[in-house]
């Protein structure tokens, strides 16, 4: 245990693990924080996209018809597979913490 | 347009701030009126203890009923959930920029108004070697603390403190002592030094001290005041042992402190409180509710909190006489109960006490 996540508390009520099972079967565990990670992402996304569609509509540079048609070039596909990763990792990173052996 | 500086540091990317801003509103959604456990799950507490007729007797009782309720494990569940997510997206946020941030804090350091004093021999006691609130590294062994704790408060107070005006309007209620002198505040355990800031401009000709054993709160704390404008001296010390001379300070304040420590350190600290509180000066507490007062539900969450939110301690202070400790130490108590938003109302209270 590293220096960084060792505690040494005087009394009091002990902590808990840090990785409590709540819902009696960790994997409904990993599946609620996914579904609570998931709605993160969503949140992010579209607060991006409002943030964009009102940039461009307001300096008149860009059509919908444009992001529709819109294709990545190469950089822009290595981009977007880099961000897809950590979107899935973002979520699915709970699927490392359900233990073996409940 | 506020015209205050914007004192919060800033994240990595655009999509940090949405993240955090999402965790913001889930945590109003899950502790508010839009989940509303608190309510449901207090009226199947009192069902319960009516059908059983006799009231909930210890809190180990109040947790196996709740653990028993489905609707209390998920609480449970989503409660830890939008913690781990604030500390992992700040985390990620600050790591991404950490040589920036320190060499940010390394400017502010020696710079003025006000001063930085940090003790290069400092000894950390361990009791305070804990992850309060799941932060990592708790509140010291990190350079970044201080900023993981200055993000991380403004999604726990759910934009109710962005501009400190929750330590504003703290520090308007302590009542000056009676003669009216106030040349000298401290702050204890004063973190990032927010209510430390709100009393200078409540008192401007008083020098203001906020102390920390977290140097990497106090540098940000410094860095703080100083974007701020306002004159404090923030000083790495122990609140149960601060060095300072006998009645030195006109007002002593602990804003939610007291939780944080052992019954031990409570006892030591409102000892050394007294003494360098002077004679009708005022020590002004604003912690967490004692035990007797709360709900059934309230008193799950406490134990909940203690036990799955890093706060060892606050069990044991929710279960202590406060009035009774401040009363054998030499101060004169009054008490007002408040109601709070963060966590429902009737979780704080307000401690006036007179040194006598």
């Amino acid at each position: 245990m590293s220096e960084l996540t060792q505690q040494t508390p005087e009394g009091g009520t002990p902590i808990a693990d840090e990785n409590p099972v709540y819902l009696k079967d960790p994997v409904l565990d990993a599946t609620v924080r996914m579904v609570v990670e998931l709605a993160a992402q969503v949140w992010i996304e579209r607060e991006r996209r409002i943030t964009l569609e009102s940039l461009l509509e307001a300096q008149g540079t860009l059509s919908r018809a444009a992001i529709e048609s819109f294709k990545p070039d190469a950089a822009q596909a290595a981009a977007l597979k880099r961000e897809r990763a950590r979107f899935i990792e973002d979520v699915f990173k709970e699927l490392r913490r359900i233990p073996p052996k409940p | 347009m506020s015209a205050v500086p914007e004192t919060l540091p800033a994240l990595a990317e655009r999509a940090d701030a949405a993240y955090l801003d999402f965790v913001e509103g889930f945590r109003e959604y899950i502790l508010g009126k839009g989940a509303d456990f608190e309510d449901r799950l207090n009226e199947a507490l009192l069902a319960e203890q009516a059908r059983r007729g006799q009231p909930w007797g210890e809190v180990e009782q109040i947790r196996e009923y709740v653990h028993s309720l489905p609707l209390g494990r998920l609480r449970d569940r989503l409660s830890r959930t939008q913690q781990e997510m604030k500390w992992f997206a700040l985390r990620r946020s600050f790591e991404a920029q950490r040589a920036a941030l320190l060499a940010e804090l390394e400017r502010y350091d020696t710079r003025g108004p006000g001063r930085l004093e940090l003790d290069p021999n400092f000894v950390h006691p361990p009791y305070v070697n804990v992850h309060f609130h799941l932060q990592p590294g708790g509140y010291y062994k990190d350079a970044l603390s201080g900023y993981l704790y200055h993000y991380g408060t403004k999604v726990f107070f759910r934009g109710d403190n962005d501009h400190d005006e929750l330590h504003s309007k703290l520090v308007a209620r302590v009542p000056a002592p009676v003669d009216g002198r106030v040349e000298r505040v401290l702050d204890l355990a004063c973190s990032i030094g927010q209510s430390s800031t709100a009393f200078h401009r409540r008192f401007p000709s008083a020098e203001v001290t906020g102390i920390d054993y977290s140097a990497p709160m106090l540098r940000v704390a410094h860095r703080r005041a100083v974007m701020l404008g306002d004159e404090v001296t923030f000083a790495q010390r122990l609140i149960e042992k601060t060095g300072y001379a006998d009645g030195q300070f006109d007002i002593t304040f602990a804003f939610i402190v007291f939780h944080e420590l052992p019954l031990r350190i409570i006892h030591e600290t409102v000892r050394e409180a007294a003494r360098v509180t002077r004679r009708g000066g005022i020590f002004a507490i604003y912690d967490f509710t004692g035990t007797r007062d709360k709900s059934p539900y309230q008193r799950y969450h406490r134990w909940f909190d203690a036990r799955h939110n890093g706060e060892p301690y606050s069990q044991d202070f929710c279960d202590c006489d406060m009035n009774a400790i401040l009363a054998a130490n030499g101060f004169e108590v009054a008490v007002a109960p408040l109601g709070q938003r963060s966590g429902g109302a009737g979780y704080m209270t307000n401690w006036f006490a007179t040194r006598v």
